[in-house]
């Protein structure tokens, strides 16, 4: 994985280089298209802990959020997408409870069916906002979302072929694939290393650009 | 696996060729008799299993005594097309054509076994002992027996009072410390017959995972008694009382932590009174009740105080009456008119739920020429709790020579929604998701919405004001008889089962606690679909060879449509999604496409001793969704196939002795992290006594 990010890196400098290059070139077009990037993230770690001394049980945790645009972890308020457990909010719209972060942004989001290479083109009509009274954008509970839990062996699974299209705070659009729940992309025994998100993403960072290709 | 399959192969090859050498410088070339067996099950009639139209198999005792086996699930494992699957509650149900133990009808001497807490009825639980021959018809048969039959009925025969005393003791000692332990004794003088069968098992259980703190089968004992008083009060009229009882203590074990016992004690009574008015008419009264009692705790190790508690009772009566009017020797009915009454008591149940369910049937059996014989029949089954139910069947037989015989039947068959499907009400403790009956949802919702557990509403109460529907099937079956000669028979039957209204469960509500609200409806369309062929050759009077084989499709049509219209996705090896192709679609789950068996009986009356070898086949199953897209695709985790070798040899000394000894799965074969209901080699020794 590293490699790869190394070469994303590199490209992504060159690309960078190349553009720059060119706008010395043609001090005209200053809007000249940036390019897609395509990413990954591995082991994002949003742990929730439960206790079920109550009734209902208590969750507590942080929700941790993250910014397409920077390609990163945050804490302020340009977070497009927030991950607790097998939660997942949306920075536009309202919060759903009191420990959810505001949202102060207008960001949206939604599911949709495919390959992260088959999705081309955002449907703008799809998005969904968090809402007090209809409940997250991403539901909760197993293959009501992104993944399936399985009640034998106690193993979240992220669904395949679901892809996850978000508008983010900056009016631009990115998709993304979650492939693993799990720290280095397997469960272990005792499930302990649960809680670590991985996904890849493409980010189209023009925006109101909605092709991503 | 493929060591494992190539042994099971070498060792039958050596067998074969042994014997067939021995039999060459014999010569022995005597014709054989071919015994024309009877079956009551197919028709409730006696009937001679040859002159059926429907596909019917029967096990006999001569069979069950010389392969050893000492539990019901030990023999149907090696019949063709049946196969037992484990339970997660423990037990182990039957598969028949594909289809789920739910679907199966399971009878001792024509009524009824219950205790299905999980749908599974575990055949584990009944003893070989005292059978005297087990029938197993394929094909919906709800026409005659309602309920449950939609894929097929397997009915036990137990032994009748025979002439003078007779008694018999067995012993079987194997390993895991297993012991099998039933004697059977029977009188029977002009107008009274009495018979008497205790049966003892035990076993120390087995740990096919050496790892973990918990053993695969956990040490078990139980003990079967029955009994039988057949009176005659006139040469016309004749009263049959029987009992039975079966009690099963096992160590319950959690974790380390928590322990405790399961229980199980079942007990069913029967009067049945016949009545042969004349040549034509007879009657019979049958009143059955049974009672079945499951019972389990956890004890908390470290504090001493019990941890849960689980209480599962049901109780059926049935009166039934039966009448038979035979117009001639082509023509003859039967009818009857009963009442099913049920009740169980469980734990997480919104009520203590009542069934009745009066019922009328009536069945047509007509010779018109001496070549063809045709059956028709149908039933009601009217509910207080579910839709009522009408199920026809017609099978139809013609014999177009001496050699061939062709059959084919068609039936409706279904299952009447259980009582978990409708009264459940049931909340993890850990996780917290609940699971609701259909007929519970309309009180539940609401009060969990009142305590503020529900955060939004997937599918609006007023959905479940409808009725649940009884899943249901179409089943047809087309066979072919082909008998080479008199040492050579065989029979191939291509069936095909339509199953609507499959019930499942589905998401009606999320929970604050961001688990679910689960409950039953009525959803899929599932087909299963196939063929089953059997061989049975006597090359000589002291040599039988029995072959067969069933190919197996067991479809989801909507699964089937979602590939078709690419909407599944799987992941390759760096997690990422790629769409799936329509032949990427497996089927359902826990279903080989073959299963095979091949079955060697030798005699050698010098000796006075009979030796066979016998083995199973199955090839791949899945049995989860391993790759996370809710479907069993090429891109899943499977269960290897395998192959079982069973080996046993018996010799009878001073005509009243018979030992005997054997080993099961020769080849030790065993796979601890899916298959939980095969232990490895088991070596076992075994006494019988005749008096």
């Amino acid at each position: 994985m590293k490699t790869i990010r190394t070469i994303q890196l590199v490209l992504t400098f060159g690309l960078f280089l190349a553009f720059t290059s060119c706008d010395n070139n043609d001090d005209t077009d200053n809007s000249s298209s940036e390019a897609v990037e395509s990413n990954t993230v591995t082991n994002l770690q949003a742990t929730q802990s439960a206790d079920y001394t109550t009734s209902p049980a208590t969750i507590t945790g942080d929700y941790i959020r993250f910014s397409f645009d920077s390609g990163s972890t945050t804490t302020g308020d340009d977070w497009d997408v927030a991950f607790r457990g097998t939660t997942i909010l949306v920075n536009g719209g309202e919060a759903t409870s009191d420990d959810e972060p505001e949202r102060t942004g207008d960001a949206g989001i939604y599911i949709a069916s495919g390959t992260l290479a088959s999705i081309t083109e955002v449907n703008t009509e799809l998005f969904e906002v968090d809402s007090a009274t209809d409940g997250l954008a991403i539901t909760t509970g197993s293959d009501n979302g992104w993944y399936t839990y399985d009640s034998t062996t106690h193993i979240i699974s992220p669904i395949a072929g679901k892809i996850i299209v978000v508008k983010t705070t900056t009016g631009t659009y990115a998709k993304f694939e979650i492939t693993s729940y799990y720290e280095d992309g397997e469960a272990n025994e005792d499930l302990s290393n649960s809680q670590y998100y991985s996904f890849n993403y493409v980010y189209q960072p023009n925006e109101g650009e909605t092709s991503f290709e | 696996m493929n060591l494992n399959k190539n042994n099971c192969i070498f060792i039958l090859c050596l067998f074969l060729n042994y014997i067939l050498l021995a039999q060459t410088v014999k010569s022995d070339s005597t014709e054989i008799k071919q015994l024309d067996e009877v079956v009551i099950t197919a028709t409730r009639t006696i009937r001679q299993l040859s002159s059926l139209p429907l596909p019917v198999q029967i096990i006999s005792k001569k069979d069950i005594e010389s392969s050893n086996s000492i539990r019901l699930s030990d023999i149907l494992n090696e019949q063709t097309g049946l196969i037992t699957v484990p339970d997660y509650g423990g037990g182990e149900g039957i598969q028949l054509q594909g289809l789920d133990s739910q679907y199966t009808l399971i009878l001792i001497d024509g009524v009824p076994l219950i205790g299905r807490s999980a749908g599974t009825l575990d055949i584990t639980r009944l003893t070989v002992g005292n059978i005297k021959q087990i029938e197993v018809v394929k094909g919906a048969s709800s026409s005659l027996y309602g309920s449950e039959a939609l894929g097929g009925v397997i009915n036990i025969i137990t032994e009748n009072p025979k002439k003078g005393l007779n008694g018999d003791i067995n012993y079987r000692l194997g390993a895991y410390n297993t012991h099998d332990l039933n004697t059977l004794i029977s009188y029977k003088k002009k107008k009274i017959g009495i018979s008497t069968f205790i049966n003892r098992y035990s076993s120390n259980g087995y740990d096919l995972d050496d790892d973990v703190t918990l053993k695969t089968v956990e040490p078990y004992s139980n003990y079967t008694f029955n009994s039988k008083l057949t009176y005659d009060i006139s040469k016309k009229t004749k009263i049959l009382l029987s009992g039975r009882y079966y009690t099963q203590n096992q160590d319950y074990v959690a974790s380390e932590e928590l322990k405790g016992e399961s229980n199980i004690n079942e007990w069913n009574a029967r009067f049945k009174i016949s009545h042969n008015y004349n040549k034509k008419w007879s009657s019979n009264f049958d009143l059955y009740t049974t009672r079945y009692i499951a019972k389990e705790y956890l004890d908390s190790i470290s504090t001493g105080s019990r941890y849960s508690d689980s209480n599962y009772d049901q109780v059926l009566i049935r009166p039934e009456f039966r009448v038979a009017y035979h117009v001639n020797n082509k023509n003859s009915f039967i009818g009857g008119i009963g009442l099913n009454h049920e009740t169980l008591d469980r734990d997480d149940f919104t009520e203590k739920p009542i069934f009745n369910s009066p019922y009328i049937y009536a069945q047509y059996d007509a010779n018109p020429t001496d070549k063809l014989n045709l059956i028709i029949g149908a039933r009601f089954d009217s509910h207080n709790k579910y839709k009522s139910q009408f199920s026809p069947k017609t099978a139809i037989r013609y014999q177009l020579s001496n050699k061939l015989a062709i059959k084919s039947s068609i039936g409706y068959g279904y299952k009447a929604p259980d009582f978990r499907q409708l009264y459940f009400d049931f909340t993890n403790a850990t996780v917290g998701y609940t699971v609701l009956g259909y007929n519970a949802v309309a009180t539940a919702i609401p009060e969990l919405e009142a305590q503020g557990e529900i955060s939004s509403i997937i599918v609006p109460i007023s959905e479940f004001d409808s009725e649940l529907k009884p899943e249901s099937s179409v089943s047809i079956n087309l066979g072919i008889d082909y008998t080479f000669n008199s040492k050579l028979t065989s029979t191939i039957n291509f069936f095909r089962n339509n199953i609507s209204n499959l019930i499942d469960t589905r998401v009606i509500a999320n929970k604050t606690n961001g688990q679910n609200v689960y409950s039953y409806y009525n959803v899929n369309n599932v087909y299963t679909e196939g063929l089953e062929f059997n061989l049975k050759w006597n090359p000589t009077k002291n040599l039988k060879i029995l072959g067969g084989y069933q190919l197996l499709y067991a479809k989801d049509k909507d699964a089937k449509e979602a590939f078709n219209n690419g909407e599944v996705y799987a992941r390759d090896n760096n997690n990422s999604s790629f769409q799936l192709q329509k032949d990427d679609y497996y089927g359902l789950y826990n279903r080989s496409r073959h299963m095979s068996n091949l079955k060697i009986f030798y005699n050698i009356p010098k000796y006075k001793t009979d030796a066979n070898i016998r083995t199973t086949y199955r090839s791949k199953y899945g049995l989860t969704d391993s790759n996370g897209n809710t479907y069993l695709d090429n891109y899943d985790d499977f269960v290897n196939g395998y192959c079982i070798l069973d080996f046993s040899i018996n010799k009878t000394f001073y005509k009243n002795y018979k030992l005997g000894f054997g080993i099961d799965n020769l080849f030790n074969f065993t796979d601890p992290d899916n298959i939980t209901n095969i232990p490895g080699k088991l070596i076992y020794g075994k006494l019988k006594i005749h008096f």
